[in-house]
This record gives C-alpha cells, structure tokens and sequence, in this order.
C-alpha cells in the first residue's frame, strides 16, 4: 500500500539540480546524488522494499540538496527516512556510543582527565581504528571535568533577579565538551539584562537520527518537548547556541520524527535571531572593538533555517571586526559521519575547498556556529575556531 | 531584518536587478527559493529572435522598437528603447566583473546550436558559442565535427548532424560525427542513467585530463575546424580551460547547451551570484516568501517559511518569481494566480482557452504570455486594482509577452530586472533627501 501522506518527492520533476550541488556527489562515485537516492527511488521502495539500494547511506544529510531543489521537495529527509526503514540495521558499537552522548558524556565527564589523556594517545587510537572503525587521524573534542549544568546550578540563584528570561536549550556540546561557550551566554545575555533558565533536556536527538536510532530519538524528543512545553511562560524564547539541535527541535522532530512539536515550534530559536531581535528593541549591551580579522564559514544546516543571516548581521554589528564572509561550501563532517573510517576520506576531500578558501582570507581566526565545523575546520586549518556567542561575549564591555 | 531592496526570487530579473542596487550602496537582499531556471536555459541572452510568423529577427534592436510603437503594453514598452540598451551594455560589464565574458554581433542577433541541432538566434552568447574568431572561421565555409562522449545520453551527434544539414547555412558544410572517451569513464560507468554533463563538467573544472581529451578531440575531429560538443569545459575555470583547449587543439571546440542541469546556463548563475556578493549583497537560499501584508497601496512587509512570524521588511520590493516553471504564476483547474500575493493577472480564467490545440503551434500557448498586469512603472495592482507602489515586478512574472514565439525570455528579464532597479534607486534618493 502506498501511504498518500508521504508522497512529497512526486514534485520532483528530475532536473538533477539538487545532484549538482551535493558535496557528496561531487567527492564520490560511491554516491550517486540525492536525486536517484532521494525521490526516484522512493518509488520503487514504497512498492518492494527489496529495492533499496545500499548507497543511501553515503548521504551526510547536510540538507544542501533541499537548498537547491526548485520544487520544494524534502530530499534529505527522504533519504534518512529510507535509511532506517528500508536498510537492514547492524548493530556496531562505535555507532551506539557515538550517537549515545548523554550516556558517554556523562560518564566521560566524570573521568574527564583520564579520557582525554587516553583518546590523546596513537596506541589507544590505532586499536579504536581497527576495532571500532574510528580513523586515527580524526581530532576528539576534549571532554570538560564538570558539565555545564553543574556549573549552572552553581550559579542559578543570580538569574533569578532579572525579570526577562529566556530558556537555554545547551545541548551535549556545551554540557560535556565545551561548558565555556555556554558560560559566554550566559554573560552574554546577563548583560543585556536577560535572565537564563536551563531547562531538563536531552540529546537533542541529531547523531541518533544519523545513526538509526530513531526509536531513542523519538523518546528523546518526547520528553524535550514535554520539558520545554512546561517550563516558564509560553512566551518565554528557548534559544539554543547549536545550530543543528535547533534545526532538529523546530523541523525534525515534525518532519522526520513525525512529533508534535507545533507547541514549542514558535518559540524556539537560534541564538543568533534571538540576538538580532533583542538588538532591534535596543537591547544591544556596550562593546568595545575587538580588533580582529575573521572569516565566517556559515554552517549547512543553518543555511537550511535560513539563519544565516541573522548570524551575519550580528557579526557586523561587533564593532573593530573585519569580517571575511566565505563563499558557502560544506565542511564535511556533517556531525559523526567525519568520525567513521568508511566516510573519513569522503569527509575530508568535502572540506577542501572550503579550507583553501579560509587559507585564501587571510584572518586571524575562524567563525562558525556549529560545533563539528569547528572540530572539522580546527583539525585542517591552523585557526582557532569560535561561535558568534563566544566573540560577542569577548566584545562586552566589562 | 530591514532592506533598502529586497528580491523575491533568484533568477536572471533578480540577479540583474539586485547587482545594479547592490552596486548602487542599497542594502539588497535576495530570496531564493531552489536553484533558478537559468540552470534549464541555453546560456545566451535572447533580446527578440522571432517575428511571429517564425522568421528570423536579425536587427533584435529595430524590431523592439516596432514593438514598443505597436504593443504598449509589453514588458520591453514599459523599459523604452534607451533603458533596454543600457540594461544590455551594464549586463554585459557585470557579468564580465563575475569571471564570464558574453559576446554580441554588434548589433544584430547571431546563431547558437541547440542539442537537436536546430539553430536559434540570440544576442549574447558565451566565448565558446560565439565571438569574432568563431565568426571569422565560419565565413571559411569548415569543415564541422559533432562530438559526443563514450556512454553521455543527452547529446545525440549524428541527430544533430542530419537536422544541421537542414538548415541553409549548413547545407553546403561537411559535417561528421564521432566520439570522446573520458580517461575515467569506468568509475561512472557504475551510474551511466545519472552520467550528465554536470559529471563531465566537474572533471574539467580542474586540468588533470585536459591533454589526453585535447588529443582526442584533435583525432575525432579529422581535420575538422570546429568541434561541436556537450557543454562541459567547466563552471569555476571555464575560460582558463578555454583557452588551454584551443592551444591544445588548435580546434574551435564549440559548446552546444544540453538537457537539465545546463552547464552553459549555471556559468551565467554563477557569476551574477558572485558578482552581488562581492558588491555586497545578501543572498538567501533554500527559503520561500509565504506572504506579507499590504497597506494603503504599500507592501509593508512579508514572512517567509523559514522565518516564520519574523517580518522582514524593505522600502522596496522586487516580484521576480518567474512564470508557471518556476512557481511564480500557479494554475488550478479553472483558475490561474500568482503565487505570492495573489496580484491582478493578465489572462483568460477559462482552462480551454489556455492553450493551443497542437503542443508545438507556430503561434505558441496563450497562457505563455499570462502573468501580472502593471502600470508603466512596472508596479502591479491588488484584485481590487489598486496599485502597490514600492512593489515592483520583473521578469517572467510579467504577462503580455511571448517568451519563446518572440525568443525574448532573456532580453525582457535583464531589461526589466535593470529597469525596476533603477526606479528603486531613484526612489531611494528621493526618499533620502
């Protein structure tokens, strides 16, 4: 039986636009485009699901093919749909505990020092090579000694004196790898005079979804939305710093994971839009130049949102910046993809391009809002990488 | 988010217009929903190619001004002769400013080779279709060889050798035909239904098998002068691998436009994008205008899919969302509209009169020439018919023209594109002042 309410790659009408603008496609014969993977083959899966073709799985998800479709068709959901449903599932651990990052995360954290002396040693990474598949060359991101909820807790009580609030969704990134982003924020909007809640939260459910996890997802993304629902007022913004955990909250979750998210739906929103609008009202805090020189990578997922330039007009609103804006090519990594040895090459011949373009800027550091870009970008570029947050908290004027 | 401009759309109209307000230190933005249909187009600028019974317009500029006398109402009598001259010479400059190079007859139209061998008139084409040498070499009477690549199913050479040798200024040609193997055709070959000229032309982006294709096109040919090929020297190094080919050939490879995604066409996309980055324009992708509001005759502000309830706003607004193809005029059983903010159109409501009972008539479809009613300003009107006066329409949006019996598609969306932005520009001095 062929279900009506998922026949949205009839629109297709094969011009082969979004194939071209795959960077998978272009790196690989192993893949062939978006188009055959995406709609013209869901027409065969949805009659025989023998018919699925293994190279689906080659899809990085970056979502660049839904940019460039002209007749508005949902191809990347398409393919990570077919993925989970029609391919036949192997359970491998290195997936498990790559997409698991509560559960890794919060025992990391825990052990932080010992796990980041580990992962720095070549023995340690060449058995995760051979037994795990993770390419020795990858760079880990460093696990923090404390996560930023705890330090949250530290410091929760002098929120409670500011009468705006907002709700901060931080994701896995900022709670076990990088609290110091989350920390900026926080002082971010402290001083504009907005008041931070954390909210209970789980994975957001991204790395899940890329590594078939789906039921998981769906649980996850169950009780975030319940939790995000109830906490403060309905017209309170939850804001997140990550790029894709907001994509996943405000589309996936409808699109892919077929929740109901239209509750939170409204109220959800990157960091860098919320900045914007705050800006607007005159909420801008003091900021002293910075003095930099700086090339901004804009994230694909992002891109997708359409948030890209809400993040731009941010930057150029940090006074003594002089902003590069690089010509919008993926970097690669697309979440734990760049992270398995069968796709490291891929991932890394991706980046390129993008990475010869940074060389090309002449800046002194890299912007990005998306935290593997930056783990991509920082392994093959000398620059050091920050989030929009990070160089506007650098700004303030204390 | 606030503009001076802001584009809805990302075509030929768009870019032109969003280059010349960029270009002019209006903050401009440009809302693009999907890739443009310059990706399905030869990539030659037609400015007027037909007189309506199917002979050929060679002087395109005295023919516009015929029909600027007669039809007042078309999209070139809205821009007047002076403007469509302008829009073409500032058209040209930029494109170059963008990395690609157009090349005109002087005044009059020249000819271009389509995939079935049919050939079209049109003003500005591409180095490898048309320029003085190419011009030169032709009145030499050469000898032609039609080219395809080993396994590439778009391009027919011997169908288009035998429709060529209809044609009166290739009848007395010698035309063969033959075939170019790429060195890495095996690893394709795994895909062959998804081996398009995107796959060719992405090999030669870089000049990694440049020399081995240049010897066998040099020994395909037989002597020949010309070389006519697939489109596929590249998009980001085309004149550098140009160039190198003719050195290496000594051979004019010429470049015939092929099915969807055209090479040709996106070299066009390409170098208008980069040209309005790098004046400073903002491009956004991927995201579709699902409405706005219009006040007292004034398009105060609109929302987009991705945005959601947050209103961007401007002091002017281009519609140059293209016609039926591309989403800007949309069609129900008996009812046609435009898309965005459902302006006043021009055509006829009833179905049977859409189009024409032969699918290839000589006098075209009516509803090719549907789209929005506009004043002399270009700006449209509301059902109740009142005009929008900081809205401004360009391009295949606009109705009373017939783009393929008249082959005009590219000429009216350039001149309108300029001619709308040069209002704006106007309008923003005066409102600064």
């Amino acid at each position: 039986m062929i279900k009506l309410e998922n026949i949205s790659f009839d629109y297709c009408i094969k011009c082969t636009v979004c194939t071209i603008y795959c960077p998978v496609a272009r790196a690989t014969h192993l893949f062939p485009g978006p188009k055959q993977s995406g709609p013209d083959t869901e027409r065969l899966r949805i009659k025989n699901p023998e018919l699925v073709d293994e190279s689906l799985k080659y899809c990085s998800n970056c979502k660049r093919c839904e940019i460039a479709c002209p007749s508005n068709v949902k191809i990347a959901d398409l393919i990570q749909d077919a993925k989970w449903r029609y391919l036949k599932k192997k359970f491998r651990f290195r997936d498990y505990f790559m997409s698991h990052t509560d559960l890794v995360g919060s025992i990391a954290t825990k052990v932080s020092a010992l796990i980041n002396f580990f992962m720095s040693l070549s023995i340690v990474r060449f058995f995760m090579e051979m037994f795990l598949r993770i390419p020795m060359r990858r760079v880990f991101p460093k696990y923090n000694s404390r996560t930023f909820q705890s330090w949250f807790r530290g410091i929760k009580k002098s929120q409670s004196s500011f009468s705006k609030k907002a709700v901060y969704f931080h994701g896995c990134y900022v709670n076990y790898n990088n609290s110091s982003l989350g920390k900026d924020m926080v002082r971010v909007l402290n001083a504009m005079g907005i008041g931070i809640e954390v909210p209970d939260e789980k994975c957001c459910g991204v790395p899940l979804i890329a590594n078939g996890y789906l039921k998981k997802a769906r649980k996850n993304a169950a009780f975030n939305i319940s939790s995000l629902q109830t906490i403060l007022s309905d017209d309170t913004t939850i804001i997140s710093t990550s790029s894709s955990c907001s994509f996943a909250l405000k589309y996936e979750y409808a699109h892919l994971l077929g929740m109901d998210n239209t509750k939170i739906f409204n109220r959800v929103e990157y960091i860098t839009k919320y900045l914007y609008n705050r800006f607007q009202e005159g909420m801008a805090p003091k900021m002293k130049p910075v003095n930099l020189r700086a090339a901004y990578h804009a994230p694909c997922h992002l891109e997708r949102m359409g948030g890209v330039i809400y993040t731009i007009d941010l930057l150029k609103k940090i006074p003594g910046l002089d902003l590069v804006i690089l010509h919008s090519e993926c970097c690669g990594i697309a979440g734990t993809y760049g992270f398995k040895k069968e796709y490291y090459d891929i991932s890394q011949k991706i980046g390129q391009e993008l990475f010869r373009s940074i060389e090309r800027a002449e800046a002194e550091i890299v912007i990005t809002d998306c935290e593997t870009c930056k783990m991509q970008i920082e392994m093959n570029t000398p620059y050091e990488v920050i989030h929009p947050v990070s160089l506007l908290a650098k700004a303030l004027d204390q | 988010m606030n503009y001076d401009c802001l584009i809805i759309g990302g075509g030929l109209a768009a870019l032109t217009c969003g280059i010349k307000c960029a270009g002019s230190g209006l903050r401009t933005g440009i809302i693009s929903g999907g890739m443009s249909a310059l990706h399905f187009s030869s990539g030659s600028i037609d400015l007027y190619g037909y007189e309506d019974d199917r002979t050929i317009v060679y002087q395109p500029f005295e023919k516009i001004e015929k029909i600027i006398s007669q039809n007042p109402l078309h999209p070139y009598a809205r821009c007047g002769m002076a403007i469509i001259q302008e829009a073409m010479r500032f058209f040209k400059n930029e494109a170059s400013c963008g990395g690609l190079e157009l090349y005109h007859n002087e005044e009059s139209n020249h000819f271009h080779v389509s995939t079935l061998g049919t050939i079209k008139p049109t003003y500005f084409s591409q180095r490898s279709v048309f320029n003085e040498d190419i011009k030169e070499a032709f009145r030499q009477r050469p000898k032609i060889a039609l080219l395809s690549f080993a396994g590439f199913r778009d391009f027919f050479p011997k169908l288009a050798a035998a429709n060529l040798q209809k044609s009166s200024l290739f009848r007395h040609l010698e035309i063969i035909t033959g075939e170019v193997i790429l060195p890495m055709y095996s690893k394709t070959a795994r895909n062959p239904h998804e081996f398009r000229s995107i796959d060719i032309a992405r090999i030669f982006d870089s000049e990694r098998y440049i020399t081995n294709i240049a010897e066998q096109i040099k020994k395909a040919s037989q002597g020949a002068v010309f070389a006519g090929m697939p489109a596929f020297i590249g998009i980001t190094n085309y004149n550098k691998i140009y160039r190198r080919l003719r050195e290496l050939t000594g051979i004019f490879v010429y470049e015939i436009p092929t099915l969807p995604p055209s090479i040709l066409g996106m070299r066009i996309d390409d170098a208008l994008k980069r040209r309005f980055a790098e004046l400073g324009g903002e491009f956004i992708a991927g995201d579709r205008i699902v409405g706005g509001e219009i006040i007292d005759g004034s398009l105060d502000h609109v929302h987009t899919e991705n945005h959601g309830t947050t209103r961007l706003r401007a002091r002017s607004y281009v519609l140059a969302t293209g016609s039926f193809f591309s989403g800007g005029l949309t069609s129900g059983f008996n009812i046609l509209r435009e898309s965005v903010f459902n302006l006043k159109l021009f055509c006829q409501q009833e179905r049977n009169t859409w189009y024409s009972p032969r699918f290839l008539s000589t006098g075209g479809h009516p509803f090719l020439a549907f789209g929005v009613e506009t004043d002399d300003n270009l700006h449209p009107f509301t059902q109740d018919g009142k005009t929008v006066e900081n809205l401004f329409c360009a391009g295949a949006v606009l109705g009373h023209y017939r783009p393929i019996v008249e082959g005009c598609g590219g000429g009216v969306a350039v001149s309108t594109g300029y001619a709308a932005a040069k209002k704006i520009i106007d309008a923003c001095r005066t409102s600064s002042q």
